[in-house]
């Protein structure tokens, strides 16, 4: 058994009960093939760096689970057939480092789902934008 | 050029913050080593320490395949805002 973290975006398009049914059919694949959920962390929907297959947002969903090697494969082929699966990847954490690491993101994923009352200031706040702008057009010719 | 004056003191920031790992996830952290195109900056310039610049790359690339924060922007692809995906 390994340390694994997946990390996938559903498409946007999707009502919320087909979204839900993706990442719960997304855990069912790696509950049946031995492997052990740990922690979720339902990041919600984002919006995307760059368009994926036209679509702006995704909603993001991470992972964290101990699962043997020959599951991922199996997680891996299932999402790329899955056309409701814009992205996905997985990341192994196997130095002790990485593993005291790990640890500390479950729990402060724990944290968190476990204060449900501090998730919806996320929306409002206004993003402070000031700071871009200025040293821009200098090296716009290059 | 006008990107080297700030940074013109030089120190590893995450040495600073005695960060062990970098959590791609974790734009925050992201932020000090990216350009304001999204570029990977050089050591040169933000004097970041070997250790903690290979980490940042692993983590900014990873970033970049999550569509948490794009490969590239120019012209062609502008961002309307960069920062609204760096709070
Ligand atoms: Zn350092």
């Amino acid at each position: 058994m390994n340390h694994y973290e997946t990390l996938f975006v559903v498409k946007p398009t999707l009502t919320d009960e087909e979204t839900k049914a993706q990442i719960e059919k997304n855990i069912a694949i790696i509950t049946d093939n031995g492997g052990e959920i740990v922690a979720i962390d339902d990041m919600g929907m984002r919006k995307l760096a760059y368009p994926v297959e036209k679509n702006e947002r995704g909603y993001y969903t991470v992972v964290y689970h101990k699962a043997p090697a020959t599951l991922i494969a199996e997680l891996e082929r299932q999402m790329r057939y899955n056309e409701d699966v814009l992205k996905f990847m997985t990341v192994k954490y196997a130095k002790k480092k990485e593993i005291a690491q790990y640890d500390k993101m479950v729990a402060a994923v724990v944290k968190k789902n476990d204060a449900p009352a501090a998730q919806p200031k996320q929306e409002e706040a206004p993003a402070p934008e000031a700071t871009e702008p200025a040293a821009e057009p200098a090296k716009e010719e290059a | 050029m006008a990107e080297r004056r700030k940074f013109k003191k030089r120190y590893c920031r995450y040495c600073e913050q005695k960060v062990e790992f970098i959590d791609y996830k974790d734009l925050n952290l992201l932020k000090f080593s990216l350009s304001e195109r999204f570029k990977i900056m050089p050591r040169r310039l933000t004097g970041n320490c070997k250790r903690h610049q290979e980490m940042v790359t692993v983590a900014i690339k990873r970033a970049r395949q999550t569509a948490l924060i794009p490969y590239v922007v120019d012209r062609k692809n502008v961002v309307d805002n960069p920062f609204e995906l760096i709070r």
